[in-house]
C-alpha cells in the first residue's frame, strides 16, 4: 500500500462505526440507483418480448378499462366484464382484418396440484397463425376435450402428451393433445383449450374476455381500428402498442419516482460524507498542523482528505451494488407487488458497465461532498493547531 | 545560517494585541547546539516557529541560508521546511494507526520521494528503535514515541532540528536518552535548537538563549 493510501485507510479505521455508517448511507443510495436502472432495462426488454409473444395486433374489449383486459389476457387476472361474441362476425368481416378469435381467460383453482391454472380459451385452429413460433410436441387440440399445455404447466406436473387431465369436482376429463416447447414468455403458464370448452367450463356461453385480431397490413392498423370503432358500438379497441405504452408509462413514472428517491438518498449520503469527514478533520487538526510543520503543503493535506472521501464512497458504492444484487429477488418480488404488470423473467441482471457508472456517479457526488472538508483542512493554521 | 533582524511578532486575541516577540536580533550559526530557555509565555515557541519558517514575523527580517524568508511565497516556504528543517514537539504527534516505520516515513509522502526501506530502518536503529519497527504508537513508551518523532524529523536529511520541549513529557532517564540523541546529531554536524525548562540540560548545550517578555534577556 502506498503511504498516503495507508494513512487514509488508517484514518477511516480510527472511527470505524462512523465510517461504517457513512458508507452505509452511500451504499443504500447506490444500491437503489443501480436497482432502478437494472430493473428498468430488464423491464423494457421483457415487455417487448411479451408483446411480441401475444401474436396479436389489437384486442377488442368491452367498454371499460381496456388496458385491464389486455393485462388480463397477458397474465390472466379475473375481470367482471365479458364481451358478447356476437360482435365477432362483424370484426372478422371488417376491412383489413385477417384473423379474429374470441379469447376467454380465466383462473381455475386446481387444489390437487396446489396451484391455480390459467385457462386460455381460443379458436384453437387459429393458434398456428397467431403463434407461429411455438414448437408443439403433439397436436393442436381439435376436439372439445382436448387441451394444449404451456411448458411450465406440463413441467410442473410432469405431464406428457396423451395424458389425461381433470379438475376436482368436475366431470370433464381432458386429454393433453400437445405441449408447447419453452417460450420463456407468459405463454408457458397457460392451459389452452377451444373457446367453446372454456365457455362451458366457466359457464359463460358466448362470453369472451376479449377478441384478439390480426390485420393483413400492420401499417394500416390505425385506419382499420378507426373504421371498426365507428361500425361497432359498445366496444373498445386497444392495440398491443398502446398496452405496451401504458404499461411502460406506469413503469416510467415508477422509475422516475424511485430515481428521485435514489438521488435524494445519495444527497443525504453525500451530506453524511461531508459531515463525517469534516468531524474527522476537526478532530485531527493538531495532526494536520504537525504534518504542515514537517513539510506537507496545503495541497498534500487537501489530497489526503480527498483520498479518504474517495475510499469512503467507492467502498460504499461497491457494497451498495453487492447488496442490490443479493437483494435483487426481494426487490423484484416487491416490485411485482406494486406494479400492475410486470413481465416474467429476471428483471435484475448484473451489468458491469451500469454498476461502474453507478459507483462513478456516487464517487463524483462523494468527491463534491469532500471538497469543503478538504479545503477546510488545507486552511488549518499549523501554528494554532500545534499549540492546541 | 538563520538570521533574525528586529523581529517582532504580534497576535490578536480579540480586541487585544499580544506582543509575543518584541524586537529580536539573533544569528544561529550552522552546527550550533542552542538551548532556548525562559519562563512560560515568554515567547520561546513563537521564536522557534519563526526560526523554523513555520510562522512569519509581523515585523523585521528573517533569513535562512542567506535567503529572505519573510518575503517568500507559500510554496517556497513548504519546500524550505520540507528539505531543510526538522521539527520535534513535546506531544510527539505520531499518527496512531501507523507503525514506527510508517510514522518515520511520513514526510516522504509529501515530497513523493520514495523512502528507501533500508534508510528508514537505519534511522530507527540510530534512535534505538531497531526492535520496534512494526509497533504502533500505542504500544510504545513516551521515550520511544519521542525517538520515533526524532527519526521522522531526520528522514528528509534536514540542516536544522527544532525541538519544542522534547523532554517535557518524559522522565529523567528518557529525557537523558533524547538529549543524548540530539547531542550526537549535533556532533555529526546538524544544527540543533531546543527549547527546554530543564536548566541542567540547557547548561549542556553549547549556547543558551534566554527569552523574557518577548525579548532576549
Ligand atoms: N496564536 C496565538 N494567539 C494569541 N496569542 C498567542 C498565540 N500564540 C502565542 N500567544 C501568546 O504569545 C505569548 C508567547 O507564547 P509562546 O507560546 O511563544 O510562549 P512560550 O515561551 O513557548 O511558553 P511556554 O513555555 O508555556 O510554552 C503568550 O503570551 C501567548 O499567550
Ligand atoms: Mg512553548
Amino acid at each position: 500500500m502506498s503511504g498516503m493510501l495507508k494513512l487514509s485507510v488508517q484514518n477511516l479505521l480510527r472511527h470505524r462505526t462512523r465510517s461504517f455508517l457513512t458508507m452505509l448511507g452511500i451504499a443504500a443510495a447506490v444500491g437503489v440507483l443501480f436497482s432502478v436502472f437494472s430493473f428498468n432495462r430488464g423491464f423494457e426488454e421483457g415487455l417487448a418480448k411479451e408483446m411480441q409473444a401475444t401474436g396479436l395486433h389489437f384486442m377488442v374489449a368491452p367498454s371499460g378499462c381496456a388496458h385491464e383486459v389486455a393485462a388480463l389476457v397477458l397474465h390472466g387476472a379475473v375481470t367482471p366484464n365479458y364481451l358478447d361474441t356476437g360482435v365477432l362476425e362483424e370484426i372478422k368481416n371488417a376491412d383489413g382484418v385477417s384473423l379474429a378469435t374470441p379469447i376467454l381467460v380465466a383462473q381455475l383453482p386446481n387444489p390437487d396440484q396446489q396451484r391455480i391454472d390459467l385457462i386460455y380459451g381460443v379458436e384453437t385452429d387459429l393458434l398456428p397463425e397467431i403463434k407461429p413460433g411455438w414448437e408443439i410436441t403433439g397436436e393442436i387440440p381439435n376436439g372439445t376435450h382436448e387441451i394444449l399445455l404451456g411448458y411450465n404447466v406440463a413441467e410442473h406436473a410432469d405431464i406428457k402428451p396423451g395424458a389425461e387431465f381433470s379438475y376436482p369436482n368436475m366431470d370433464t376429463v381432458f386429454t393433453v393433445s400437445g405441449i408447447i416447447g419453452q417460450t420463456s414468455s407468459q405463454d408457458d403458464a397457460f392451459v389452452y383449450m377451444p373457446i367453446a370448452t372454456a365457455q362451458d367450463l366457466m359457464d359463460r356461453p358466448n362470453g369472451a374476455t376479449a377478441i384478439g385480431a390480426k390485420v393483413d397490413t400492420p401499417e394500416r392498423l390505425g385506419t382499420i381500428i378507426n373504421n371498426l370503432e365507428e361500425q361497432v358500438p359498445g366496444i373498445q379497441i386497444v392495440t398491443m402498442g398502446q398496452v405496451m405504452n401504458s404499461v411502460a408509462n406506469v413503469a416510467a413514472s415508477a422509475k422516475s419516482l424511485s430515481l428521485a428517491i435514489a438521488l435524494v438518498a445519495l444527497i443525504i449520503g453525500a451530506v453524511g460524507v461531508m459531515n463525517s469527514i469534516l468531524m474527522a478533520v476537526f478532530e485531527r487538526s493538531q495532526e494536520i498542523g504537525m504534518m504542515r510543520a514537517i513539510g506537507a503543503s496545503r495541497w498534500n493535506i487537501f489530497q489526503i482528505i480527498m483520498k479518504e472521501t474517495t475510499i469512503l464512497t467507492i467502498v460504499g458504492g461497491v457494497a451498495g451494488i453487492a447488496v442490490a444484487m443479493l437483494g435483487a429477488r426481494l426487490i423484484e418480488s416487491f416490485v411485482r407487488q406494486i406494479m400492475p404488470f410486470v413481465p416474467t423473467g429476471d428483471m435484475l441482471r448484473f451489468d458491469l458497465g451500469l454498476a461502474l457508472a453507478c459507483v462513478a456517479f456516487a464517487l463524483v457526488v462523494g468527491l463534491l461532498a469532500g471538497l469543503y472538508p478538504a479545503w477546510k483542512a488545507s486552511r488549518i493554521n499549523p501554528i494554532e493547531a500545534i499549540k492546541g | 545560517m538563520i538570521t533574525l533582524k528586529k523581529v517582532e511578532k504580534n497576535y490578536r486575541r480579540g480586541a487585544e494585541e499580544v506582543r509575543a516577540l518584541r524586537g529580536i536580533d539573533l544569528e544561529i550559526e550552522a552546527g550550533e547546539f542552542t538551548a532556548v530557555v525562559g519562563p512560560s509565555g515568554a515567547g520561546k515557541t513563537t521564536l522557534l516557529h519563526i526560526l523554523g519558517c513555520l510562522d512569519l514575523p509581523s515585523r523585521g527580517e528573517l533569513y535562512f541560508d542567506g535567503a529572505r524568508v519573510d518575503k517568500m511565497r507559500e510554496s517556497e516556504l513548504v519546500t524550505l521546511r520540507r528539505t531543510k528543517i526538522g521539527f520535534i514537539f513535546q506531544q510527539f504527534y505520531l499518527i496512531p494507526g501507523l507503525s514506527v516505520v510508517d510514522n518515520i516515513a511520513l514526510p516522504l509522502m509529501f515530497s513523493k520521494s520514495q523512502g528507501k526501506k533500508d534508510r528508514i530502518e537505519e534511522l530507527a536503529q540510530t534512535v534505538g528503535l531497531g526492535e520496534r519497527l512494526h509497533h504502533v504508537p500505542s504500544q510504545l513508551s513516551g521515550g520511544e514515541m519521542q525517538r520515533t518523532a526524532i527519526a521522522r524529523a531526520l528522514v528528509n536529511d534536514p540542516e536544522v532540528i527544532l525541538a519544542d520541549e522534547p523532554t517535557g513529557n518524559l522522565d529523567s532517564t528518557n529525557s537523558e536518552k533524547i538529549f543524548d540523541i540530539l547531542h550526537k546529531l549535533h556532533q555529526k554536524g546538524l544544527t540543533v535548537i531546543m527549547i527546554t525548562h530543564n536548566p541542567e540540560l540547557a547548561q549542556r548545550a553549547n549556547r543558551t538563549i534566554s527569552i523574557k517578555d518577548g525579548m532576549i534577556a
